[in-house]
């Protein structure tokens, strides 16, 4: 009722501005809440908001309900039956999972009742669970085992007199990533669950019932999603295991080292679990602000890229071949080549620097008196150029996606390139009824959307159109606009930008809400968000027409890099971890650490400043990057003044304070005054559509030197090919 | 005679005589650190010498002398299997009139220990290296 | 999620306070000494004298027991670091991690992550040529403890000489209530389609 009134009151249709004032406050204050209800559980009282369910306010005082099929994140199913209790005078025990809470229950987790049925519900489990815990991959770490640990009784009445056997089911073949033991099934649905809400893909159901379900893809199929594999993790028995994985460790064996993911720009929280110094497999680790508990599969699977065409020793070019030496040869020859080149240098960055490279390099460079410090992947720099971070951040935050009401995307394929993100928008898309307008190529987002245009001129129609998604954009409450790169690198880059800017600018003026930001820039790489916060020019065009140039430094930069793009005689440098199109063509190579082996900093798209930690030590001679750099700084005469992680963080926080201040989403404003700067340089859009790098599933599992070297991402594209010519 | 200590003396000659000359002698005992005489029980084919003489206690009655080519070079791995037997008690057959000997096709020749030598087997592993590094490629 | 603090490095000044703490709590025991004495030769009995004491003159005695009354005890955080033993290359320079370990992403149990804990960073690593097997020459590698709270770690961590930083936990999501009967609702894309 509220609700419609100050909505009517907002339309400004009847009310005075004075009494909208007044509607606003009380909408913002707590006269819309419902009386909160109180309920025991197991006599300890707690309140609670109506509509909670039994397990949800089990939870809040700390007591935990088992549960296989109920998973926060997803549907509410109740077909385990594992969270049953006790609820006085009521007859039957109640599915803690699916039962809203009413006024004054007195809700028992522990009494007689509620372990009887417990212990009922693990042995009807186990009755069809084959024994087979030694040889599982999910043993040690199997919600089955815990429970039936915890709540199972301690003795089977399971005597097979006629020796029938238990229940067996035939495995799937999913994919390259995914092992089915579906014997193990008991039927929770999360799978099945996640695949159509969270992934959007309808492919995993069940068929028949009784003892004869099954879990499974109805026909012969993969299950292709770029978030396959959280069904491995969301699964509570061993029945979806992971197949690079498979019989590798135990989970009691493991390290475990937290870190953050850089195959995207989305900086998902991932744990890196090590045995014997090699990474054994990477899973998610919670964050509510990032990736939920979700990890996209590039992050997950490309681990064993890490283990792949390594560079392992420092390489100088003797008679035309590259040659491991070592670091004190290549340091020597290096140094010499960069002090006769003067201030004649230019440097590249790549999409996987850190943050503690990117400032030793440039600082070194600055010495050498040059400024032609890089990144590898352009981005507009008309008007305030990369000045003002607001242009360059996805402002609103991944975390309120799921709020939007409306969003607009802009040449960005957002599924591949920031998958968690993706998955925000579709749980808006679900939960919200959020209205989604795409501008660029008409892509498989997982969720129905308008089809807005085809080319950057679509910005300004919407600026200026009546049609029914302009009038939606222009009324949301809560509208973004994600900018993505393919829109930018183009050579009417600016134009998009600045389009987007002033579309961005005049829907902010209906946005009640001063923390929503309107417009967001979507990044690909994990690396270019720091290498502009703290100075590195968008785009190596200027390098390209420089021919005085004598040393080009690459640092990681392997994207499409060509030796016939700069002078001829010019001596390249290559550091980074992955021998690729950078090394191929250096004269001299640096082995540098991945992200998986060096404490480093990195901003995600957002401008959240993450660090990773050292789970295992770099490979061979390669050592952490910055300190590559200040080594090289003594051989070039131009010593940088830090000597450990500290001192040099310390000199991060000088450029810029926020990328020290861990897990912080330093935002940015001055949203006005970077449209103004642009208003000032005439940028225009021109009529040729909008094209996305990664089209299809296909283009999704190898983008950077990491995922390429892995074996499972190209199994990955064969099974995706493999599927389009299957006919289902 | 016997007590004048000549029939020593004699048996100095006798055996100097026997091994071929004293500068052959004086070889033989830089060698081989003695100096022996014996029944000549065989040769095998890599023309190593066994030699029995029942006069020496039993342990050391039976010996071989190592082909000259080995020179200094010869260690006890050079005597072949056939002949192992003989020379360690295991039989009181040479291996020339052993009638029990089977004798094949297959049978391989005998080495010598290499170890030491070029041909000598170095272990190597057999796991998979676990970085696999990056070759640069080959210039055109 | 975490905001870096960094421990200063032990100053010399630490060193020269923890010299004078030492020499004012063996004070009180040196009086006593010479009270006893005093005791003794009242009782005309032989009193037991320590050596370095009956080495002293009388008016040295007095002088030092004056000095050390004068003396104030000061209340320092306690440090083990001189004395665990721990070599001091396993130290120098390790960063100690203290967090909140995070739930296993495989398994829905909620045991033993509601402790802080304490990790050493990562040291190198390798194999060892003859057997292939794993090894570290860091013998802190294995180390973790748990705290009830940061402080408390933060506090060993302080006393045992250990730079520390911290990884504060991530913000827990607000409940929402659910509802199942949202799968069922025929006018909202939460209807359940496969099953």
């Amino acid at each position: 009722m509220l609700r419609t009134a100050a909505q009517r009151a907002l339309n400004g249709a009847f009310v005075s501005p004075k009494q909208l004032g007044v509607l606003v406050t009380r909408g913002a204050g707590d006269a819309k809440k419902p009386a909160q209800i109180e309920v025991f559980i197991d006599d300890k009282p707690v309140l609670v908001d109506p509509g909670t369910t039994v397990l949800q306010a089990a939870a809040l005082v700390g007591v935990e309900i088992p549960r296989f099929c109920y998973h926060e994140r997803l549907a509410v199913a109740g077909n385990c039956r594992m969270c049953l209790v006790e609820v006085e005078k009521s007859p039957k025990p109640v599915a803690a999972c699916a039962m809203p809470v009413m006024k004054g229950w007195r809700i028992k987790t522990d009494s007689e009742m509620t372990k009887k049925a417990r212990e009922g519900v693990m042995e009807f489990l186990l009755v069809n669970h084959p024994l087979d815990c030694p040889i599982c991959d999910q043993g040690g770490e199997c919600d089955l085992q815990d429970q039936s640990m915890a709540f199972g009784s301690d003795r089977s009445r399971f005597t097979d007199i006629d020796f029938s056997g238990k229940r067996a089911v035939e495995d799937k073949d999913i994919g390259p990533l995914i092992k089915t033991i579906m014997t193990r099934c008991i039927h929770c649905t999360r799978c099945i669950r996640f695949a159509s809400e969270v992934a959007g893909i309808d492919d995993l159901g069940t068929t028949g019932r009784g003892a004869d379900m099954q879990v499974g893809t109805y026909v012969e199929k993969f299950f292709l999603s770029e978030l396959s594999g959280n069904v491995i993790d969301l699964c509570p028995v061993g029945a979806l295991t992971s197949k690079p994985y498979a019989f590798t460790a135990r989970p009691w064996e493991i390290r475990r080292t937290d870190s953050i993911d850089v195959l995207d720009a989305v900086g998902s929280n991932i744990v890196v679990c090590t045995r014997t110094g090699e990474v054994l497999r990477i899973l998610p680790r919670t964050n509510e602000e990032v990736n939920e508990e979700w990890l996209s599969d590039k992050s997950r699977f490309a681990y064993d890229g890490l283990k792949r065409q390594r560079l392992v020793s420092p390489m100088v070019k003797v008679d035309g071949q590259l040659q491991p030496v070592d670091w004190e040869t290549a340091l020597i020859a290096i140094g010499k080549k960069i002090k006769s080149a003067g201030s004649d240098i230019g440097v590249i960055a790549g999409g996987m620097a850190d943050a503690e490279a990117l400032v030793a390099l440039k600082d070194l460079i600055n010495k050498l008196g040059s400024e032609d410090v890089c990144t590898e992947n352009p981005f507009p720099v008309n008007g305030s150029g990369t000045d003002l971070r607001s242009s360059y951040l996805l402002n609103n935050t991944i975390a309120s996606a799921e709020e939007a009401d409306v969003v607009l995307l802009v040449g960005t394929n957002i599924r591949l390139e920031a998958p968690l993100l993706n998955a925000r928008i579709r749980k808006g898309y679900v939960h919200n009824e959020t209205e989604i307008g795409v501008i660029g190529p008409q892509v498989d987002l997982r969720y129905d959307y308008t089809h807005v245009g085809d080319d950057p001129c679509s910005i300004k129609d919407l600026e200026n159109g009546n049609d029914t998604f302009a009038k939606c954009l222009k009324n949301a409450k809560k509208p973004l606009i994600i900018v993505g790169q393919d829109a930018l690198n183009r050579p009417d880059g600016s134009g998009v930008l600045l389009a987007a800017q002033s579309l961005a600018a005049l829907i902010q003026k209906n946005v009640q809400d001063p923390q929503w930001k309107v417009l967001n820039i979507l990044h690909k790489v994990a690396g270019q968000v720091a290498a502009l916060d703290v100075g590195y020019v968008p785009g190596y065009e200027k390098l390209k027409d420089n021919s005085k140039l004598k040393v080009i430094y690459l640092l990681g930069a392997d994207e499409a890099i060509e030796r016939s793009q700069f002078p001829s005689d010019c001596f390249i440098i290559y550091q980074g971890h992955h021998g690729d199109c950078g090394a191929a063509i250096a004269d001299a190579v640096l082995p540098g650490a991945a992200y998986t082996e060096k404490q480093a900093t990195y901003v995600n798209t957002e401008g959240r400043a993450q660090q990773t930690l050292v789970a295992v030590s770099p490979p061979g001679l390669a050592r952490e990057d910055w300190k590559i750099i200040r080594a090289l700084s003594e051989f070039v005469g131009q010593r940088l003044p830090y000597d450990n992680l500290d001192q040099i963080r310390c000199r991060l926080e000088e450029i810029a304070p926020h990328l020290t201040r861990y897990g912080n989403v330093e935002s940015a404003n001055y949203f006005s005054q970077a449209l103004a700067l642009a208003l000032k340089e005439s940028a225009t859009v021109n009529k040729k559509p909008i094209s996305v790098t990664q089209k299809s599933l296909e283009d999704f599992y190898m983008t950077d030197v990491i995922s390429r070297a892995s074996a499972t991402m190209a199994k990955c594209v064969t099974a995706y090919k493999t599927q389009q010519c299957s006919k289902y | 005679m016997n007590y004048t200590g000549l029939s020593k003396l004699f048996s100095v000659f006798r055996i100097i005589k026997e091994s071929g000359g004293l500068r052959a002698s004086l070889y033989k005992l830089y060698r081989m650190d003695e100096l022996k005489v014996g029944t000549l029980m065989g040769t095998d084919k890599y023309g190593n010498k066994y030699f029995e003489n029942n006069r020496f206690f039993y342990g050391r009655n039976r010996w071989v002398e190592y082909a000259p080519y080995y020179r200094l070079e010869y260690d006890g791995s050079q005597v072949p299997a056939e002949w192992f037997g003989w020379l360690h008690y295991k039989t009181d057959f040479t291996p020339d009139n052993d009638p029990g000997r089977p004798k094949y096709k297959w049978m391989l020749d005998h080495t010598e220990n290499l170890s030491g030598t070029p041909q000598q087997y170095v272990p190597y592993s057999t796991t998979t290296q676990k970085i696999d590094a990056w070759k640069p490629p080959c210039p055109k | 999620m975490a905001s870096i603090i960094l421990r200063s490095k032990i100053s010399p000044s630490t060193v020269l306070k923890a010299c004078s703490a030492s020499l004012s709590t063996g004070a009180p025991s040196f009086a006593a000494e010479t009270r006893d004495i005093n005791k003794s030769i009242c009782l005309k009995e032989a009193p037991l004298i320590k050596k370095e004491v009956g080495l002293m003159k009388r008016e040295d005695i007095i002088q030092k027991q004056q000095h050390d009354e004068a003396m104030i005890t000061i209340e320092k955080p306690s440090e083990v670091a001189t004395f665990s033993g721990v070599p001091e290359e396993h130290i120098k320079g390790r960063r100690v991690r203290i967090f909140v370990p995070p739930k296993n992403a495989m398994q829905s149990g909620t045991d033993n992550i509601h402790q802080w804990s304490m990790q050493f960073d990562t040291r190198e690593r390798w194999e060892n040529p003859l057997m292939g097997w794993s090894s570290t020459g860091d013998p802190l590698s294995n180390v973790e403890v748990n705290f009830p709270n940061k402080d408390d770690a933060i506090a060993f961590c302080e006393k045992n000489g250990w730079a520390w930083f911290i990884d504060e936990k991530a913000p827990p999501k607000p409940m929402k209530p659910k509802s199942y009967g949202v799968n069922f609702s025929w006018n909202k894309r939460t209807r359940v389609s496969t099953k």
